[in-house]
């Protein structure tokens, strides 16, 4: 069953909020060790699309498989637990806590502690406790964070350490699949590519799936390997970057109907910067 | 150096306020109070960074409060006796336990301000602990274990009182893990402090076994644990139906349960079950109603004697034994996986989700074990008093515990230990003392009758709201904060560095 080539696998996927459609009937596949991206001007659709997968919302109708097995309707804890690791469009870190503690609490579904052998601290409860530490240190150090940073207190990072951490924290889950919500929103150039390179190397290093939500197009186009465009909750259009980027619906939904009939003029949303 | 005379004043104010109020052999305790104010206050915030420093501004300190002891017994002997129509003793004799008592706290506080600066780690390989707190809380054990028998020493008489307060600070405990860890407002806490009590009375008296015609009587050791556990199990049986529920919503429905759990006990003298026309068990009483049950076996120990009351040393023993296994369950939970489920889940209930924390499984195990440790209070407390009383067990007791916890410093035991014992010996011992020096001041000063009508006890509620308020408004992260609630408390206040680079 979970021979299948993809990982994730979404069929005719709607979901209305009393009247309004907000995604409807969407068929998306995301290939194993890919990277996807989810694009489209604002409402399109994508973060409701997104928080069906990850398990905030529950589908209207339509099905979704991970690796198999159906996820519609889970929590978001039971999706992550079942290899589903994420991050946040507006950083959602646990602010008042280290940066080591935010990967430890990411490693949570992975420890085994229970009640009991937590009130004696058994020796296993210790072992496994300073095994989680030095795998959390590791992460930390994966993302670029470094070990010194570890103990502080994760909002007086700087802004793209903490982008980085919310990533650290996501593999903590020990995902099969990432799920990046505009993981380069508010960077600057230089903090964009690296982001971009790390993701990169999750991919290569890790064997793990990502999928983007991005607003930033050049990010967009110069990693993914295969682009899902949303309008107005339908898929418009599908297919490799430069597929898409010369998709007269993918220009006309970014830049409005007038731009696309003139061809000139209006800036292609694929070459801007 | 102004520093530590500074401090020197704020710890011999407390003494001189005790000394003024309770005359007598009271200033020997005040001597030890201000000693241990004084050192550990003068080396938290000396200037200077060597132990000479330490001990200089320490000594500073408690000299400065023991000078003002010695000024509280004149004080006393000079003005405050004749005005309440007391004998004082000879004036030597005042000046001379003034100066023993000044010489108390500059011992007691160079020796803490002294710990403060020790250097170098101590202990075995695996849990090596700076040496300085470990000196701090080795002197802070040797009060601990000497203050029963100076109370006994010196007949000062307050250790029912510290007793009682200390059953409130191990309740205090365990509702910050409830309150303070995983953010659950929880009104109703006093319930699990009566199913403890309940469950002790219950399986530690002759109440049911004389009723049924057994002998039904386990020993205080395996109740102990058993109310703990009923109250964890009860903590799960509320849970379950409300903690979907959110923040105010909460609030309420653990207020009701707070409510209901007394009505329940008071109401179950008469108990009856038909099931048809079969009766099984009719007119029984199981909790005694209104006057509870009663006694209760006292504990059984080697060495230790329990049964005769006049004494209670053995309990307040046995209490603080009971307090420090609780500190170390309860720093062992914040340390772990769940106590960091906890924290996240307070800090952001979706993200916490979104690591794969089951929301509702964590939230059940913070109330259940929250509950747990008050189980631990209750059976305490049943076995202490002998009895088990539904008026006990009222909404006061979930409010005073809360501002125990408040008053303290959310998510923070110390804390919450300093605010418990501010509140309780506030509430029982300063405010009666009060209450009874201004009847004596009434009855010496025909002048001042009107006295005799105002009872500062009576204001106790007055007196804990303005305090919460105050707190609210002046300092709202409590006495002594967990670092990461005050952050919270004042995010508003610092420049945001994230926001500015989003922006920039």
């Amino acid at each position: 069953m979970a021979a299948t080539n993809n990982i994730l696998e979404a069929a005719a996927v709607t979901k209305q909020f009393g009247g309004l459609t907000a995604v409807n009937s969407v068929d998306f596949v995301i290939g194993r060790g890919s990277i996807c991206s989810v694009i489209g001007p604002n409402g399109a659709g994508k973060t409701t699309f997104f928080n069906m997968i990850t398990g905030v919302y529950t589908p209207t109708s339509g099905t979704l498989l991970f690796d198999g097995k159906s996820i519609a309707g889970l929590k978001p804890d039971q999706v992550t637990t079942s290899g589903i690791g994420r991050t946040f469009q507006n950083i959602r870190l646990f602010g008042n806590m280290t940066a080591l503690e935010n990967v430890l609490v990411g490693m949570h579904a992975r420890l085994n502690a229970n009640l009991f052998g937590i009130l004696i601290r058994s020796k296993k409860v210790k072992a496994e406790e300073a095994s989680a530490r030095r795998a959390a240190l590791d992460l930390l150090d994966y993302v670029g964070l470094g070990s010194e940073r570890a103990n502080e207190i994760s909002k007086s990072l700087p802004y793209g350490d903490q982008r980085r951490l919310e990533v650290a924290r996501a593999l903590a889950t020990n995902p099969k699949l990432l799920l990046l919500d505009e993981p380069t929103a508010g960077m600057n150039p230089q903090e964009t590519a690296a982001l971009t390179k790390l993701i990169r190397q999750i991919r290569d290093e890790r064997d793990i799936t990502v999928l983007l939500i991005e607003h930033d197009m050049k990010v967009v186009m110069d990693i993914s390997e295969r682009i899902t465009v949303l309008d107005r909750g339908i898929k418009i259009a599908e297919g490799s970057p430069e597929l898409v980027r010369t998709n007269e619906q993918v220009i006309e939904a970014y830049l409005g109907r007038g731009a696309a009939a003139h061809g000139k003029g209006g800036r292609r949303p694929a070459t801007a910067t | 150096m102004s520093n530590a005379v500074k401090v020197g004043l704020w710890s011999g104010l407390l003494g001189l306020f005790i000394v003024v109020m309770f005359s007598g052999r009271s200033i020997l305790m005040c001597g030890i109070i201000t000693g241990v104010f004084a050192g550990l206050l003068a080396g938290a915030r000396t200037d200077g960074s060597t132990m000479r420093d330490g001990i200089r501004d320490a000594a500073i300190a408690a000299g400065v409060g023991g000078a003002l002891l010695l000024l509280a017994n004149l004080i006393r002997h000079l003005l405050i006796d004749p005005l309440v129509a007391q004998t004082p003793p000879p004036l030597i004799d005042d000046i001379l336990v003034g100066l023993l008592a000044a010489a108390i706290a500059v011992v007691i506080g160079v020796a803490f301000g002294a710990a403060h600066f020790l250097n170098g780690r101590v202990g075995l390989a695996s849990a090596r602990v700076p040496a300085s707190s470990a000196a701090t809380w080795a002197l802070l054990g040797l009060i601990i274990i000497a203050y029963p028998f100076l109370d006994q020493a010196i007949q000062l008489g307050w250790i029912g009182i510290i007793i009682t307060s200390l059953v409130f600070i191990l309740l205090a405990m365990g509702l910050n893990v409830v309150v303070g860890y995983a953010g659950l407002l929880d009104l109703g806490y006093a319930a699990f402090f009566a199913i403890g009590a309940y469950t002790v009375a219950l399986l530690s008296s002759d109440h049911l076994g004389g009723q049924l015609g057994f002998d039904l009587r386990l020993s205080f050791w395996l109740v102990l644990w058993i109310a703990a556990a009923m109250a964890a199990i009860f903590g799960l049986i509320l849970g379950s139906p409300t903690l979907p529920l959110r923040g105010d919503y909460l609030a309420i429905v653990t207020l009701g349960f707070g409510e209901i759990v007394p009505i329940v006990f008071r109401n179950l003298d008469r108990l009856t079950i038909k099931i048809g026309d079969w009766v099984l068990v009719k007119n029984f009483n199981l909790t005694g109603g209104e006057p509870g049950i009663s006694p209760i076996d006292p504990p059984v120990l080697p060495g230790m004697n329990f049964a005769d009351r006049t004494d209670q040393r053995p309990w307040y023993f046995l209490l603080i034994a009971i307090i420090i296994l609780s500190m170390i369950l309860i720093n062992r939970l914040r340390d772990s996986r769940l106590g960091r489920a906890w924290m996240a889940m307070r800090e952001d209930e979706l993200a916490a989700a979104s690591m794969g924390i089951n929301i509702v499984q964590t939230k059940l195990l913070a109330f259940s074990m929250g509950a747990f440790f008050s189980g631990f209070g209750g059976a305490f407390f049943a076995a202490f008093v002998s009895g088990a009383f539904p008026s006990s067990f009222d909404f006061s007791v979930s409010v005073i515990v809360l501002c125990m916890v408040i008053l303290g410093g959310l998510g923070n035991v110390t804390g919450v230990i300093v605010g418990g014992l501010i509140i309780e010996l506030s509430d029982r011992l300063f405010l009666p003392q009060v209450s009874l020096f201004l009847q004596d001041l009434a009855k010496a000063n025909p002048t001042l009758e009107w006295l005799q009508r105002f009872d500062p006890n009576l204001y106790r509620f007055g007196l804990f709201g303005l305090v919460l308020v105050m707190m609210m408004q002046l300092r709202p992260e409590g006495l002594l904060p967990n670092a990461r609630r005050r952050a919270e408390l004042h995010e508003g206040e610092e420049p945001v560095e994230a926001v500015q680079s989003v922006v920039g």
